[in-house]
């Protein structure tokens, strides 16, 4: 037996785990081959040749076949008996070597080096929380131990499924995880197969086969062989957490938590995937959830006070403010050590705290907890607003007029803190002279203050009023400030205002005729003095409630006269035609103004958007293409999706509608839509992330902002844009699948128009091959990191990209109801949605769905004419239909029916 | 104008004005990773003057900074960096960047005590570069080749905060002169272990500021770093970006 060389090997420096393990496999199946060579020896002595019906025989065995007690005896005292000995004293020595200390350990350094990378290395746990894991490199005595735990244990059948790992190829499954961890899937999907050639039927091997498919994008291939490694190993965790993160990879989130709950219950101690569970269910909004599973990984781990915050935030969320608040309590008082004032996750949790006590309507303990507690907090500026705003909730004016002066010293540009001062001091609101010192004095404080001197004139009204408004424009003017006017514009509701500013900014024209202000003049700076008024005067007459386009022009006129280089003034200009209906021109004119100033993005968007509304597409493009990253693959629009830019995105669809390329407005709409989605998703990585980083007020503003996230009137608009689009695809049918018809196109504009997007598609299709091409050649030569990348790309790859499949569709009214949802969800007060459900649905015959949309419009306005025509419409389509309808259906109709108006 | 700090729900229209005015653009997720990682420091200057159309009107913005902390500084030396900042052109010449700068300086200061804050600008910018040199009073500290996708140099900025401190410890004297006294004594045990001094006040009432900012001298604070906080994944794609 080698037992002996080996343990004097460990004092040879060559510390052979390997020999080990040779040795303990062969000793072991040495015992098991012997035992059983001897027995069938024994038993069946082959005398008499083989009997094939002795296999079908049941009873006892003769008694002359029964095996000799004496040989039996020998061979268990020679053999076996020994044999398990010398194994079992190797065990044990092993096991001695393995659990003690190795200093000579020649690849500690190593290891060292190893563990101290995986503390820089990247993670996106939200993608793969395989990744998470690190699997260092193991040291020889972990190794030895590893071979031991498996030689001492049990030895599993191989015929029973799942099969079982050697250590060989449990060493391989775990490169194959790193492989995954590293993203060289290449690499691991070789080193998966090679486990799964010997062990077709290893259902975790599987399982992460499938992983690294998935992240190749081969998502069909990964769910076929998840399911099967599923079917193959129902009780194995890794299975089941997988096929879980399969599913949330593809945003399937509710068949991800099943998956999860699935894994939980075959192995309830895994952090990870209780971790993974918890973000789903916040995720999904599922807070009694969530509340569990936080409740699970607080007991797991109760030292750490992030998961105290986090099952605070749980009940927070699903709005048990009480229990919030006594769990951040009971954690508090488990603490015994006083913490230092630069621990900001402390601060952070006792301000959050107190955001909790306010929100139970409790201010004065609010307050109280304020004082005690948070003095010392870090964020400074919440602590005084919040104090303030306590103080003044609880009408304790003296105090909050001094907090709130304490505020307007940090920051005098904000108008809340004079707002909630001049409350605090209970100046009667008519008392514009009193009034007026307040802001005064905070005007005297600091020159460069802007909103001390412009909130005045909200509540001055005549002389008062005339006086500062002169004495502001003339500052204003003086400066050349181009905003002067959009500051202003709101006080047009106030006929007395309206009336009073053009003729002062014409009396400052007097005044300085000739002159560009004394500043102006000398730094020859025509945008001030002389300038600024024109230009305000050219906006007075621009503006909707004041408009005068003919004057307008006159006054731009005179402005660019005075400086012919001026962008703001051209711009100007560029808007006057927009409001006389000539697009043409004002596209021109705003291109015009982007050349005078090349290098600023800003009035190079704004020719952009110009183009847009004159519908020249590819001319705007270009535009945008001058300041979008040239090395983006796909060109400017690739770079302007990726950058979510929405503005574009909408403006463009637009225009292609108007064009009557119904597949590019489709396509556009849909990003914005998909854009929306991804904006939700991502606040996935914050549930987290913010518990790390402590900022748990701001975490519970996202939160709740992203539940409103569709509110946005930049989903609203495009939306909008998409239903009336299919609304109009219903109406008039395309004629073939990538039709190009528009909603208001006849005729030979139509055919032209055709023609016109057919040529502009081309050419659309040209530049991006050829910036395909060109990214091609950018990149020749990238090695590994690539071809990740590849595969990134490879699942990007638009397979619609003119819309011409969304173009397509038979089913324009199903279509429109993925954007109509979000827009009577989330902006029902908008009338606009509610007539554009009334719309979607009268077509597709729900009547108790249109009438709600009715109604809805009808408390929104109920004296809209468009409101009251659909009205009119929906009660004569029931004329024809409501035979057809439910008794009782048809009762709530008409009941409801008969309290609206014209119907 | 109002000036305030940034919300998650300003973020869709701060990443409107940074595309409209700016070639550096960032997507989402990377304003969020600024909003929930120092909400403190980042703020924006809001028209509050448009008469909203519909219940859903979110506030204009024509000016943001965003701003974070460094999170591993190369220096050991907690400091502030201004990601981006930018006004709309229309609204130009009512001092909003200055006004945005300074209040995200103090607070780098109070809630993070950040010693310096750094930035880069575009060679060519001589609006951006008079703005951080002659008013706020940054320093060019090198120029870095190449800084910008399109090729342009930038120069690396630096502006010391330690003045802020200094103020902030000013006022804490002037308003706590009274108060502090009683104080002095029950904290200074807790303050021990900040080597403190006797100018090292304890913040009262409304206007006091962060104490640990008023400490003297170069007291190291730990930062937590690397991957531990999961940052990794976009803190690279902030790289990527700056490129």
């Amino acid at each position: 037996m080698p037992s002996l060389g080996f343990g004097e090997a460990r004092h040879d420096a060559t510390f052979v785990t390997r020999a080990s393990d040779h040795f303990l496999r062969l000793s072991r199946s040495s015992i098991d081959d012997t035992i059983t060579q001897n027995l069938n020896a024994l038993e069946t002595p082959a005398r008499a040749g083989f009997d094939p019906a002795s296999t079908s025989r049941l009873g006892p065995r003769p008694l002359s076949h029964q095996i000799d007690a004496a040989a039996c005896s020998t061979f268990k005292h020679k053999v076996l008996f020994p044999t398990w000995q010398v194994r079992s004293d190797v065990l044990s020595y092993c096991s001695l070597v393995a659990t003690s200390p190795d200093p000579d350990d020649p690849e500690r350094a190593l290891r060292e080096a190893e563990h101290e990378k995986d503390r820089e290395r990247v993670v996106d746990e939200r993608l793969d929380p395989y990744s998470a894991r690190f699997f260092p490199r193991e040291a020889r005595t972990e190794y030895l131990a590893s071979i031991l735990r498996q030689e001492m244990g049990p030895r599993n059948s191989d015929t029973m499924a799942p099969q079982t790992l050697s250590t060989r190829e449990a060493n391989l499954f775990r490169t194959v995880i790193r492989y995954y961890e590293d993203k060289q899937y290449k690499r691991g999907l070789k080193a998966a197969e090679q486990i799964l050639k010997r062990n077709p039927k290893h259902g975790d091997t599987m399982s992460m086969k499938a992983l690294i498919l998935n992240a190749q994008g081969k998502t069909d291939e990964a769910f076929a062989l998840a399911k099967d490694a599923l079917t193959i190993d129902m009780k194995s965790y890794i299975c089941w957490h997988v096929y879980g993160i399969l599913y949330r990879t593809n945003k399937n989130f509710d068949e991800a938590i099943k998956a999860y709950k699935f894994a939980l219950k075959l192995e309830p101690d895994s952090h990870q995937i209780q971790r993974d569970l918890a973000v789903l269910q916040v995720q999904m909004r599922d807070y009694q959830g969530y509340i569990q599973s936080r409740f699970v990984m607080l007991k797991a781990r109760p030292q750490l006070r992030q998961n105290w915050t986090a099952l605070a935030i749980a009940y927070h969320l699903d709005g048990n403010l009480q229990q919030a608040e006594n769990i951040l309590n009971t954690y508090e008082k488990s603490v015994t050590t006083t913490p230092l004032r630069t621990d900001f996750e402390n601060s952070e949790a006792l301000l959050y705290k107190n955001t909790i006590i306010a929100e139970t309507g409790d201010i004065e303990r609010a307050l109280e907890h304020l004082e005690s507690s948070c003095k010392n907090c870090l964020d400074r500026l919440a602590v005084m607003e919040l104090r303030a705003r306590y103080l003044a909730q609880l009408g304790r004016k003296e105090d909050a007029a001094k907090a709130y002066r304490a505020l307007l010293e940090r920051n005098s540009d904000h108008p809340d803190y004079y707002k909630c001062l001049v409350d605090a001091l209970g100046i009667p609101t008519d008392d514009e002279a009193a009034l007026k010192a307040v802001y005064d004095e905070y005007a005297a404080k600091n020159p460069r203050c802007d909103a001390a001197k412009r909130l005045p004139l909200d509540f001055l009204s005549g002389d008062l009023f005339r006086t500062a408004a002169k004495a502001y424009l003339t500052l204003m003017f003086d400066k050349g400030v181009p905003s002067t006017f959009a500051n202003l514009k709101h006080l047009y509701s106030d006929a007395f205002k309206k009336e009073s500013l053009p003729v002062l900014a014409e009396e400052y024209l007097k005044e300085h005729s000739g002159s560009s202000g004394a500043e102006g003049q000398a730094n020859g700076d025509s945008s001030k003095g002389e300038g600024a008024a024109l230009y305000f005067l050219a906006q007075h007459y621009n503006y909707y409630l004041s408009r005068d386009l003919s004057r307008a022009t006159e006054f731009v006129e005179k402005a660019i006269e005075l400086d012919s280089k001026n962008v703001d003034f051209h711009m100007t200009k560029a808007r006057i035609f927009k409001h006389q209906g000539e697009v043409a021109k004002a596209a021109e004119a705003m291109d015009h103004a982007r050349l005078l100033d090349t290098r600023d993005r800003y009035i190079n968007s704004k020719a952009a958007k110009y183009q847009l509304r004159n519908d020249e597409n590819e001319k705007a493009l270009t535009t945008m293409g001058l300041f979008t990253r040239a090395e983006t693959v796909g060109g400017p629009l690739a770079d302007l999706t990726d950058m979510q830019c929405m503005w574009f995105l909408t403006e463009d669809g637009e225009a292609w509608q108007r064009r009557g390329d119904l597949g590019l407005a489709l396509k556009r709409y849909h990003t914005v839509f998909n854009i929306f989605d991804i904006w939700q998703e991502d606040q996935f990585d914050f549930h987290s992330f913010s518990l790390r980083k402590g900022q748990i007020r701001a975490y519970i503003d996202l939160v709740r902002w992203e539940d409103q996230l569709r509110e946005h009137p930049f989903y609203f608009r495009a939306a909008l844009d998409a239903v009336n689009l299919y609304l109009s695809m219903h109406d008039k049918p395309q004629n073939g699948a990538n039709g190009v018809e528009g909603s208001h196109a006849n005729g030979d504009d139509a055919a032209e128009r055709k023609k016109a997007a057919k040529k502009a598609r081309k050419e659309a299709q040209k530049a991006e091959r050829e910036a395909a091409e060109k990214a091609a050649k950018q990149d020749p030569n990238k090695g590994g990191a690539q071809k990740s990348k590849d595969a990134e790309d490879a699942k990007k790859k638009d397979d619609d990209p003119n819309g011409a499949k969304l173009a397509a569709t038979t089913d324009p009214l199903g279509d429109a109801m993925k954007f109509l949802w979000h827009l009577l969800q989330f902006s029902p007060k908008n009338i606009e949605g509610q007539i554009a459900g009334f719309e979607v649905f009268i077509r597709r015959n729900k009547y108790l769905l249109a009438l709600r949309c009715l109604k809805a419009a009808l408390a929104i306005n109920k004296g809209h004419p468009k409101v009251l025509e659909q009205a009119t419409r929906l009660r004569k389509a029931l004329g024809g239909d409501l035979g057809s309808l439910a008794p009782k259906v048809k009762e709530v109709i008409e009941s409801e029916l008969a309290s609206v108006p014209g119907a | 104008m109002d000036i305030r700090l940034l919300r998650s729900s300003d973020i869709p229209l701060i990443q409107h004005a940074n595309i409209e005015n700016l070639p550096e653009n960032y997507f989402l997720k990377y304003y969020l990773y600024h909003a929930l990682s120092w909400p403190q420091l980042s703020f924006v200057a809001v028209d509050v003057s448009r008469p909203p159309k519909t219940p859903y009107d979110y506030p204009k913005i024509v000016g943001y900074v965003l701003a974070k902390m460094e999170e591993e500084p190369a220096d050991g030396v907690q400091h502030g960096h201004i990601t981006s900042l930018s006004v709309m052109r229309t609204h130009r010449r009512l001092g909003i960047a200055e006004k945005l700068m300074r209040q995200s300086q103090l607070a780098m200061v109070e809630t993070f005590g950040g010693r310096y804050v750094s930035l880069h600008v575009r060679v060519s910018n001589k609006a951006a570069i008079h703005l951080y040199r002659d008013t706020l009073g940054f320093m060019t500290e090198k120029t870095e080749s190449k800084y910008y996708a399109d090729g342009e140099d930038a120069y690396c900025m630096k502006l010391d905060l330690d003045f802020i401190r200094d103020q902030i410890r000013e006022e804490e004297e002037d308003d706590d002169a009274g108060e502090e006294k009683k104080k002095k004594k029950k904290n200074k045990g807790a303050e021990g272990e900040e080597g403190e001094d006797v100018d090292e006040g304890e913040a009262v009432g409304d206007v006091g500021r962060d104490p640990a900012a008023g400490s003297k001298g170069d007291q190291k604070i730990k930062v937590k770093v690397g991957r531990s906080l999961g940052v990794g994944e976009l803190i690279e794609k902030d790289e990527s970006k700056h490129s």
